[in-house]
């Protein structure tokens, strides 16, 4: 629980290790994708998500309290892992998982946007970051976005609010304080780590997935066509573009797909590249390169097993289980067939 | 009622006027009601294109909606939805198919890029894009349904009167106006019937009054040749 003193990834590998084995396999999959809503909670309730269920239970129902019953597991698991962890690896874990910190601060600043009141905008937090519960009620209380901007100042994401704020008062857009929240994220990723091995591996999954999040917003970009500086998604400390590559590689779709398929994530990406080509949908490709990290994760997790390398495995896992739950029951109540539901699954 | 109209020769030849009014109008009218027809039966095949078109676009938008709900959250698709700050705009005219006037809707900003929707690239997914995409095609399917059923609307409300009016003619005015036609002919006929007889029969009187009197002079002059001689 602090970044002081020697890690303790051992311990810390054991209990991951047996929350890994209690994610949902393939044929729970199977299970759900035939069931209601209604079903689907039921059946959560008889797994590990019983607590959360019973407890949402009298306040939501349907699809609405399979998500918040999720999202709550979800936020209590890695709560935990930062609990056991110590020294280097607490900082490890803990830097990537302030993308739910980047996620709640988004959240507020959409909420208090829109108007919605107070309730609503906790509901749909996810307090699986390094915010503590004080924090968060405090930017909850925020009156205003020029509060929430001061309230962060001091963290990862004060920086770039605080300049982006000007940005927002000239437009009334969200786009600046949304990019600075994820450029806060992003842009601390790779700060200062050290040079053992095994981070050298986590470095690596990092910098993919900076990579493949940039191949995402170029690919949007290019099919859009809209007159955007692509400088301006630009997240750094990738390796698969640099800014001045983007900017032309943005003007032609075809350039940039044969240029990610040159690259060494080349392989990995063959056949979601194609389907891309053929099937005209940036949708198949998104899923195909959270495959792909997935993969990664997992193969870096068994070659490093007493390092952070098995950690960020399980996050993503999990992370995957809770998206994969939240689809099957959103498309079930949305009336989409079997097999619809099951093409949108992300399943290793 | 044609006991109520004045069996005169005026009264008949205003009659035979509005007639032949009435034939104008009601074949120009029933040219009308067979044009607009046609017209809207053209609006028709276009209306159940544009409906089966919206029919379709609404499920895939809403498929999308909710793929991209259940994949980003719902909070992301809403507070993507919250950043638009430009919203579409309408602006209608009108034009005139056979004298009906329909709408004519014209939608700008309607379609955006991803630079015009107000949510940033980093922190949403292409299932965003793609149903901004499905949704702005929907609405742009939408505003054409609402101009082509009303135009559909509005022809078959006057397709409606037009044929009120073709029957009014038909069935209501024109066989009352022959009616009243025919009672004035027969009025008039009788009435020259009956002059004629009259005039017969004075002139059957006169010629009778003439052979008395031709007959009482011819018995006076035989009366005078036989009286006899005094010697």
């Amino acid at each position: 629980m602090s970044t002081s003193g020697t890690s303790n990834p051992e311990y810390v590998n054991a209990r991951v290790r047996a929350r890994r084995a209690a994610l949902f396999s393939d044929d729970e999959y199977q299970k759900l994708v035939r069931m209601s809503p209604a079903e689907i909670a039921r059946r959560m309730e008889e797994t590990e998500y019983e607590a959360e269920i019973n407890a949402l239970g009298t306040r939501h129902s349907g699809v609405d309290l399979i998500e918040y019953a999720l999202n709550r597991n979800l936020a209590k698991h890695f709560d935990d892992l930062l609990d056991f962890s110590e020294g280097q690896l607490y900082d490890l874990i803990a830097r990537y998982l302030r993308k739910f910190d980047a996620w709640n601060a988004k959240t507020i600043i959409r909420g208090l946007y829109v108007g919605a009141d107070r309730d609503s905008i906790e509901t749909d937090l996810i307090r699986a970051g390094e915010f503590s519960d004080r924090m968060i009620s405090r930017l909850l209380d925020a009156g205003t976005i020029e509060d929430v901007v001061t309230i962060l100042n001091g963290t990862i994401f004060g920086e770039g609010l605080t300049e982006a704020y000007a940005d927002y008062e000239e437009t009334d857009l969200l786009v600046p304080l949304e990019n600075a929240i994820d450029r806060g994220f992003y842009g601390h990723l790779l700060d200062d780590l050290p040079n053992s091995e095994p981070v050298q591996l986590y470095r690596e999954f990092l910098v993919a997935e900076i990579d493949f999040r940039n191949a995402r917003n170029a690919l949007r970009l290019a099919r859009s066509g809209a007159d955007i500086d692509p400088a301006a998604y630009y997240i750094d400390g990738g390796k698969l573009f640099n800014p001045s590559e983007l900017n032309t590689l943005v003007q032609n779709q075809e350039e940039l797909v044969s240029h990610i398929r040159e690259s060494s994530y080349g392989r990995e990406l063959t056949d979601v590249l194609d389907e891309l080509e053929d099937a005209d949908s940036m949708i198949s490709f998104e899923r195909g390169i959270e495959k792909a990290l997935l993969a990664y994760s997992k193969r870096l997790g068994n070659v490093h097993p007493m390092s952070v390398a098995p950690v960020i495995s399980y996050i993503l896992a999990k992370e995957r289980e809770v998206e994969n739950i939240r689809a099957i029951a959103r498309g079930r109540e949305a009336g989409l067939s079997q097999a619809e539901i099951e093409s949108e699954l992300v399943i290793l | 009622m044609a006991e109520d109209v004045k069996p005169t020769r005026k009264n008949l030849m205003a009659i035979e006027d509005r007639i032949e009014l009435s034939e104008r109008g009601h074949d120009t009218l029933e040219q009308k009601r067979d044009g607009l027809i046609m017209e809207f039966m053209d609006i028709l095949d276009q209306a159940q294109d544009v409906r089966s078109e919206l029919s379709d676009d609404y499920k895939t938008a809403q498929r999308k909606l909710n793929m991209a709900r259940a994949m980003e959250g719902d909070v992301a698709v809403r507070g993507a939805a919250a950043a638009l700050q430009e919203h579409p705009e309408i602006t209608t005219q009108s034009k005139n198919i056979m004298g009906v006037v329909v709408p004519q809707i014209e939608s700008t900003k309607v379609k955006k890029n991803l630079g015009e929707r107000g949510y940033g690239l980093l922190g949403s997914s292409a299932r965003i894009d793609e149903a901004a995409d499905a949704y702005e095609e929907l609405l742009e399917t939408l505003i054409l349904a609402a101009e082509v059923e009303t135009a559909m609307k509005k022809m078959l409300e006057e397709i409606e009167t037009t044929k009120r009016r073709v029957n009014a003619l038909e069935f209501k005015l024109l066989p009352e106006l022959y009616d009243n036609q025919d009672y004035i002919e027969q009025k008039l006929e009788e009435q020259e019937r009956e002059e004629i007889f009259r005039l017969k029969k004075i002139k059957g009187k006169k010629e009778d009054e003439e052979r008395e009197e031709r007959e009482a002079e011819q018995e006076a002059e035989e009366a005078a040749e036989t009286v006899p001689a005094d010697d």
